[in-house]
């Protein structure tokens, strides 16, 4: 069967007004732009968001007794009063396909004391080996270098040695109400200073080695608070916690494994808040484009009236001229959509490679406790592209619809004989 | 804090002795407000200075431990409390000047200063707090008093004091109420009130003896409202009142140099 006519002749209606049909299709193709990019600039920041706020120091998956959050209290250590194999199970979250590295973790609340200053801090009790895979805090160090092993070494924020007004190399007092009742006190060596750019981790977070801390605060070697580990992929994390019930489970049964949209939820439902206006935007942004192009599209068949009375003359169907409309319309969105590509793709591939910093505009913020660099970050994000490109052959044929009834409603006689 | 009678504190609480042979010209006369009665209990418990000696003993869920002290006060100002037992803890001390508090620890040389934020920090892992030692003289300026209660409780004439703080007071409790009685001017309990109005802790005075020749409750319970099983006792086992002690004894140099 020959193929009808009709779609050729709406490209090529395309092509007897280039200056317009060029005007109306940048303004879909831009309209295409913006929504892919906005979007991948949302799911830049929530990306931002979501490594910032758990690679910094909370890994994407922990494992505590069941009552330890949020009071932190420092009897709840893993497996109880008698302690738990830490090793067993830093092997077994190891073990996991979904996680990159696992590490254990003592939490002591106290005091870091210098000369005539004092501050109340959260002391972590980390394994300088083990921690670098799982979270990034010692490689947010400016100053010095992480702890090392064996030594009574301590990192602390920025905001505490200002507040202490120590530096590298020198000494403060550590005190902490141990686990026996007594007070924990001992001199430590600041081996280096870390900024997050999170208030809360700079004024009030220190680390040290996880067996120094455990001394000080009466703590058995076996005995730990958390284990924190890192996924290859913060959106894998709810399956692995998942499947590390079990192996976890056997080596203490009142641990629970939890992912980081668990331990921060509203992180979670940010991440699904961006998602959704990713749509919003895209029925706004077409929805102004709509008018635009019926608008065009009217004009152009108005002004080919005569025409198409004379095809229905010759005998075309009212439904042949819909569907030549029609056509036009939705070759319009055709190269809109390709132009709309065509301008898009090196942007995003510009910004996803190398992010435009915006420091001057600027400075850095915080989000649910999670750091944000002020960078135009963007993400790649596949379904956005392909229904915006949907949306936007959609948006062409609604706004053809019009244009296309009232030609096809033409009276071929009154048409050509008056006005 | 609320200890100005509360006396929850150590070196504060010496004080709280003080009275002994007052007591007998210490009647209250009718006519006075209960600001006087508070204030006059509070200066009558309050000697020039004092020295003595306690057993803390700190029952929790997880552990329970015995600390034994000696304490010196002067005024309301000044007070050193330094832990004699046991070994692991010996020599550490905590001494209050002024709003400030310091803790001396001996295993590692130093002193520290504890931070506004602390105040409200166990002392010792106890269920005393930092600012228990501070505020012990400040109830009078702090809070508006009324007598709640006045007549016989378990067969002696008391007066039961309502403490609410004024509004411009900088204080952690919402209410207190404290019980004396009204023979000899003893404390027999405090209740500590939180802002909403929820019973945070009780502090039980008994035991009543005569100590540096004047009648003191002879232990102190405080068993937080929110753990029923656990408290902390003070048990005084020697105390001494109108010492010679100057301002000196309670300096930093002196705290670290380690007392003896």
């Amino acid at each position: 069967m020959p193929m009808e006519p009709w779609p050729r002749v709406g490209w090529r209606n395309l092509g007897r007004n280039r200056r317009r049909t060029v005007i109306t299709a940048a303004g879909l193709a831009f309209g295409y732009f913006a929504i892919v990019l906005m979007n991948g600039l949302m799911a830049g920041m929530t990306a931002e968001m979501i490594e910032n706020g758990t690679g910094f120091l909370m890994g994407q998956v922990q494992v505590h007794e069941a009552d330890y959050l949020p009071q932190r209290s420092i009897y709840e250590t893993i497996g109880g009063r008698d302690g738990a194999d830490v090793e067993a199970l830093v092997r077994a979250l190891g073990a996991d396909p979904a996680i990159e590295a696992a590490a254990p973790r003592v939490y002591a609340g106290g005091l870091v004391s210098s000369g005539e200053s004092t501050t109340a801090a959260m002391l972590v009790g980390v394994d300088p080996e083990l921690e670098p895979g799982v979270s990034r805090i010692f490689r947010g160090v400016v100053r010095g270098r992480p702890p090392v092993r064996g030594t009574k070494e301590i990192l602390i924020g920025a905001e505490m040695a200002r507040q202490l007004v120590v530096d590298v190399g020198e000494e403060v007092i550590l005190v902490a109400p141990a686990a026996d009742g007594s007070l924990g006190n001992d001199l430590f060596v600041v081996s280096g200073i870390f900024r997050s750019g999170m208030a809360e981790l700079d004024a009030q977070f220190a680390m040290l080695p996880i067996n120094q801390l455990q001394a000080l605060a009466a703590l058995a070697p076996d005995r730990v608070h958390e284990i924190a580990a890192a996924t290859v992929d913060p959106w894998l994390a709810p399956d692995a916690a998942q499947r590390l019930a079990g192996p976890v489970s056997t080596v203490s049964t009142q641990a629970v494994v939890q992912p980081w949209t668990e331990l921060r939820p509203e992180m979670m439902d940010y991440a699904q808040l961006a998602k959704s206006w990713g749509f919003v935007v895209i029925v706004i942004v077409f929805a102004i484009a709509i008018f635009g192009v019926a608008n065009t599209m009217l004009l152009g068949t108005f002004e080919r009236r005569r025409e198409f009375a004379v095809i229905m003359a010759i005998g075309a169907t009212p439904g042949a001229v819909l569907r030549t409309v029609l056509y036009e319309g939705l070759a319009l969105g055709a190269i809109s959509l390709v132009f709309g590509v065509l301008i898009t793709l090196p942007v995003l591939l510009w910004w996803h490679n190398a992010p435009p910093d915006l420091g001057w505009l600027y400075g850095d913020f915080t989000m649910f406790g999670a750091l944000i660099r002020p960078v135009l970050r963007v993400e790649y994000d596949v379904a956005t592209a392909l229904w915006a490109g949907l949306a936007l052959l959609f948006t062409a044929l609604l706004a053809a619809l019009v244009p296309a009834a009232r030609a096809a409603r033409l009276l071929p006689a009154d048409t050509l004989s008056g006005d | 804090m609320p200890t100005g009678i509360g006396r929850a504190g150590f070196g504060l609480y010496l004080v709280v002795g003080a009275l002994g042979g007052l007591v007998a010209s210490g009647e209250v006369e009718a006519q006075e407000t209960p600001r006087e009665i508070i204030d006059r209990v509070d200066r009558i418990l309050r000697g020039e200075s004092s020295h003595g000696f306690a057993t803390m003993e700190v029952v929790t869920e997880h552990w329970e431990r015995s600390l034994t002290m000696e304490m010196w006060s002067l005024g309301t100002e000044h007070s050193l409390v330094r832990i004699t037992a046991p070994r692991k803890e010996a020599g550490t001390a905590t001494l209050k000047s002024g709003d400030d508090i310091w803790n001396y620890l001996p295993r590692v040389d130093r002193t520290i200063k504890i931070p506004a934020s602390l105040m409200m920090g166990s002392w010792m892992g106890s269920h005393f707090t930092n600012d228990d030692l501070v505020k012990e003289s400040r109830l009078v300026e702090d809070y508006d008093i009324e007598i709640g209660f006045e007549g016989f409780r378990e067969g002696a004439e008391v007066w039961q004091f309502v403490l609410t703080p004024r509004p411009e007071a900088a204080v952690v409790w919402g209410r207190i109420d404290f019980e004396v009685r009204k023979d000899d001017l003893m404390p027999t309990w405090a209740r500590y009130y939180d802002e909403d109005g929820e019973l945070v802790r009780t502090l039980q005075y008994s035991q009543y003896r005569e100590m540096g020749g004047r009648l003191v409750p002879a232990l102190m319970v405080m068993v937080p409202h929110d753990k029923p099983d656990e408290k902390t006792l003070i048990r005084y086992s020697d105390l001494d009142f109108d010492i010679e002690i100057d301002e000196g004894f309670f300096s930093l140099r002196a705290l670290q140099s380690g007392g003896d």
